[in-house]
């Protein structure tokens, strides 16, 4: 009996092991047809998870943590028994941005302590004459982009609620906001980057892994509703998620790899970026000034990298109570760890990857509420 | 206080926003205004300072409407999603017919439900529309390769209209095809060996 599931997805280079468990059957080899569903927006996905016209998504894993601790729309108890990746994303900044922080910058480039502050220092100095505020965009309000910039410009003493703006940006506008200066800049998953800087307007000032190593990103998401009615199917999933991972990280399929995600990617994405991207190597555009293999990615599809640790559901909880998106409490810390259920999932041996981040206080799952008073956030209630 | 309400519509089909602003404007409401799906939304949408956004679900740009919800500063007023979980069958028929709301907070969900009613059905009856056009639209083309193919086989086989179409429909029935299908192979085949 083959068990059809409608999936929907974000086309993003990271929907990758969606479409390597359908191409190379390990979803039909455990009894079930995909049937994944394209989506423009993680709006979209969150509401059509919730409504049940999806049984799984792949999903910003602090979406799904925001859903299931009732904080922003659609509130839903969600399940991820597998992540689907780490890292993956950069912060692209215009060409008018690039030559003032180089100009300000005292020290290397590549390092995102220096940028951060030349970064501070541009922002007062616009305060100052009374100019536009810096505008950056990132694509969700729970998204680790949104993290990832707050975190940077944590480092160089900026207040992302008063000395900038921090905006959504869907990524097909992107490469448009940032040509019309509408954004200084962006932080966005592959393979919008590259496209930016192939159409000339922006240069990749870091890799996510720079500001973040072991950036949690997307998660396979059930309701935890659904997975309680067909705990097998879910469980099924994972496990082809767990092979196709296998699959992809063996050299030996890189090119089949490449092939299968040039025909699902976005028009205008070609192979060559996405041999790229998977390489971890900076597009072949990229303008030429200092910028290193420090701009690869990093984006990981190998098995290490989907396991669905607690701690990283953790560290995005407390990464949305840095924000001020949610008031730390225990109980909520719990739930949004409880989304993370690695036991579905395919047994995953070794060390844990923690999220690590270049600057700031070091993060302890066991003890959030030191780690957020150490980042400045007070304890309310 | 019961001024006009203002009601932001952004959706990308021209077509289907002007069916639905039709609507709105038969229903009383005046203060409809179009915008288009730009990079520039939030700022269009402070302007225009609407009491309901209605938005296309195929639109990015459901995503800057979600953070509307978080830093309210960028809008005059705290925004709110007016269905909420007690709404689940309407939220329901607006996700399956394509649209979302977001509704300004405090505004009377009797003044809201009406509007999203006519939403509903409207984005309903235009995804009727296209399908019956694409209907007819297909099935003309059908047509056109159906009397293409007929000819191609009466010519190369020297027999009547009716054997022709007869041979082909038998042909069809083997297969297991539809019949158009058999013709546009038949079209492709001739056009290889011409």
């Amino acid at each position: 009996m083959t068990m059809k599931l409608r999936i929907g997805y974000v086309p993003l280079t990271d929907a990758a092991l969606l479409h390597v468990a359908k191409a190379q059957g390990f979803a039909a080899a455990r009894g079930l047809e995909l049937d994944l569903v394209r989506e423009t927006s993680w709006a979209n996905i969150r509401d059509r998870l919730a409504l049940g016209h999806f049984d799984a998504a792949h999903m910003l894993a602090p979406a799904a943590i925001a859903s299931s601790i009732g904080v922003g729309q659609m509130q839903t108890q969600l399940v991820a028994p597998v992540a689907l990746g780490l890292n993956g994303n950069a912060i692209t900044v215009s060409r008018a941005l690039f030559d003032s922080l180089q100009r300000s910058a005292e020290g290397d480039l590549a390092d995102p302590r220096v940028t951060a502050k030349a970064l501070a220092g541009i922002a007062r100095k616009r305060k100052e004459k009374g100019e536009a505020a810096l505008t950056f965009g990132h694509v969700f309000p729970f998204s680790s982009h949104h993290y990832q910039l707050r975190l940077w410009m944590r480092a160089g003493g900026l207040d992302p609620e008063n000395d900038v703006r921090l905006i959504v940006t869907p990524p097909p506008f992107m490469v448009e906001t940032l040509r019309e200066g509408h954004v200084d800049g962006f932080c966005v998953g592959a393979p919008w980057n590259s496209l930016a800087v192939a159409a000339g307007v922006g240069t990749i000032l870091h890799s996510g892994t720079a500001i973040v190593r072991n950036c949690p990103e997307k998660v396979l998401a059930f309701r935890a509703e659904w997975v309680l009615e067909r705990p097998a199917e879910a469980s099924a999933l994972a496990h082809a998620i767990g092979e196709a991972s296998q699959w992809a990280s063996e050299p030996s399929n890189r090119t089949a790899l490449v092939v299968l995600l040039a025909s699902v990617s976005e028009p205008g994405v070609s192979a060559e970026t996405i041999d790229q991207i998977l390489e971890s190597q900076p597009p072949e555009h990229q303008a030429p000034p200092r910028v290193s293999a420090a701009t690869a990615t990093g984006l990981r599809l190998d098995p290490a990298a989907i396991a669905a640790h607690r701690s990283h559901a953790l560290w995005l909880f407390a990464q949305m109570a840095a924000a001020g998106q949610v008031a730390y409490s225990q109980v909520l810390a719990a739930t949004a760890a409880a989304v993370y259920q690695p036991i579905l999932g395919p047994a995953i041996a070794g060390p844990i990857d923690a999220p690590l981040v270049f600057d700031g206080p070091e993060f302890t799952p066991d003890d959030l509420p030191s780690y957020l008073k150490a980042m400045g956030i007070a304890p309310r209630g | 206080m019961d001024r006009d309400l203002r009601i932001a519509v952004i959706d990308k089909n021209p077509l289907r926003a002007a069916i639905l602003e039709e609507g709105l404007r038969e229903a009383g409401h005046s203060g409809v205004v179009r915008i288009d799906d730009t990079a520039d939304l939030l700022d269009r949408i402070r302007v225009i300072d609407p009491d309901v956004i209605l938005i296309d679900l195929e639109s990015p740009s459901r995503d800057v409407l979600e953070q509307m919800f978080q830093v309210s500063r960028t809008v005059a007023r705290p925004v709110a999603m007016f269905i909420d979980r007690s709404d689940a069958a309407m939220i329901d028929a607006a996700v399956d017919a394509g649209v979302s709301a977001y509704i300004v907070d405090g505004l009377r969900k009797d003044r809201v439900k009406p509007i999203l009613d006519m939403t509903i059905s409207r984005f309903n009856a235009f995804a009727r529309l296209k399908d019956e056009l694409e209907r007819t639209k297909s099935q003309l083309e059908d047509r056109k390769a159906i009397d293409r193919a007929k000819m191609l086989v009466m010519r190369a086989k020297a027999i009547s209209e009716e054997q022709a179409y007869a041979l082909m429909r038998k042909t069809a029935m083997n297969e297991n095809k539809k019949i158009a299908d058999i013709a546009r192979s038949i079209i492709t085949a001739a056009e290889l060996l011409r």
